[in-house]
C-alpha cells in the first residue's frame, strides 16, 4: 500500500464529469430511502461526491477497496433539482496516518455548469484499513 | 403558527425504520456505491465483518427522511435541510434472513424565527451507529 503523508492535503481535483440530475436518478434515490418521489433528499449529492473521489483518491495511490466512511456533512448554499447540472471540485483538507489506517478528508464543492453559482459543499472523512485491520 | 412549537431540548417521537438486504440492494443501485460489503455476504466476512453491512450513507440518509417526518409533523411541510452532518461510529448489521431496525430518536437543537437544529440518535440493536447527527432547517 502506498504511504502519504500530509502533502496530499491541499490537492485538488476537478472532475471531468458534468453531474447532471435527472428526475428519474432523484425519484430513484427517495425511493431507495423511503422518501416520496420528486423530492430532493438531503444526502443525495453523495452520489456525484463519492464518483469525485473514486475517480481523484486512486490516482495517489488509495485502494479504494480499503475504503470505510468515517464522517459526511453536507452543506446545501440553494436547493438543488432536476435539470440542474453540476461541476465539482474536490480538495483534500486533511490527512492523517494512524496504527495502519489513513484518514483523509475531502471537500468537494458543487457549483452550476451553466451559471458557476456554488450550490453545495460536501465533506467526507474517508479511512483507508491498513492491511492489518 | 404551529412553529413555534419548535423549542429548544423538545424531545422528538421515536422512529423506526427497517432495513434488510433487498433495501441496501436497492440504495446501491441508486447510489451507485456497488462496494459488495454491503451486498456480499461471503465477501463481507472475508474481509473481517461479522455480515453485509449498510452504507454509511443508507443510515445517514434514513436519519434525514426521519428529520423530514418531524418536520413535516411539526410544520405542516417540508423545509429545506441547509445544514447536515454525522459520523459513523457503528455499522449497522445486516443478516439475511430478518429485518434489522434502526430506531431514530430526536432532540431540538437551537431555534431562530429562521432556523432550528435538530440532534439526532441513531440505534441499532442497542447500539449508537451515527454519531454527532445534525441537521439545520430553513424554516
Amino acid at each position: 500500500m502506498a504511504v502519504h503523508g500530509p502533502e496530499l492535503i491541499g490537492r485538488r481535483f476537478s472532475s471531468s464529469l458534468r453531474n447532471k440530475i435527472t428526475a428519474d436518478s432523484l425519484d430513484v434515490f427517495a425511493r431507495a430511502i423511503g422518501a416520496e418521489p420528486g423530492s430532493a433528499p438531503p444526502t443525495y449529492l453523495i452520489v456525484f461526491s463519492v464518483k469525485a473521489a473514486e475517480e481523484f483518491l486512486p490516482t495517489l495511490g488509495f485502494d479504494w477497496s480499503r475504503v470505510v466512511h468515517g464522517d459526511q456533512r453536507f452543506l446545501h448554499h440553494r436547493p438543488f433539482a432536476a435539470g440542474d447540472e453540476l461541476l465539482s471540485v474536490s480538495e483534500i483538507e486533511s490527512y492523517k496516518s494512524l496504527a495502519g489506517n489513513e484518514f483523509i478528508s475531502i471537500r468537494t464543492d458543487f457549483s452550476d455548469a451553466v451559471t458557476g453559482v456554488l450550490l453545495s459543499s460536501t465533506w467526507s472523512t474517508l479511512v483507508f484499513r491498513g492491511e492489518q485491520s | 403558527m404551529i412553529i413555534t412549537s419548535f423549542q429548544s431540548g423538545q424531545e422528538l417521537p421515536e422512529q423506526t425504520m427497517t432495513v434488510n438486504r433487498e433495501k441496501l440492494r436497492a440504495y446501491a443501485m441508486a447510489s451507485g456505491d456497488h462496494n459488495p460489503i454491503h451486498l456480499d455476504e461471503e465477501f463481507a466476512k472475508s474481509v473481517g465483518l461479522p455480515n453485509v453491512i449498510a452504507h454509511g450513507m443508507y443510515t445517514m440518509a434514513l436519519a434525514g427522511e426521519a428529520i423530514r417526518l418531524w418536520v413535516r409533523l411539526w410544520v405542516g411541510s417540508d423545509k429545506d435541510v441547509v445544514e447536515f452532518s454525522t459520523r459513523f461510529t457503528k455499522p449497522v448489521v445486516v443478516t439475511s434472513d430478518r429485518d434489522t431496525t434502526i430506531t431514530f430518536s430526536g432532540r431540538v437543537g437551537e431555534v431562530s424565527e429562521s432556523e432550528v437544529t435538530v440532534e439526532v440518535t441513531a440505534l441499532c440493536e442497542g447500539v449508537k451507529v451515527l454519531g454527532q447527527t445534525k441537521a439545520r432547517i430553513r424554516l
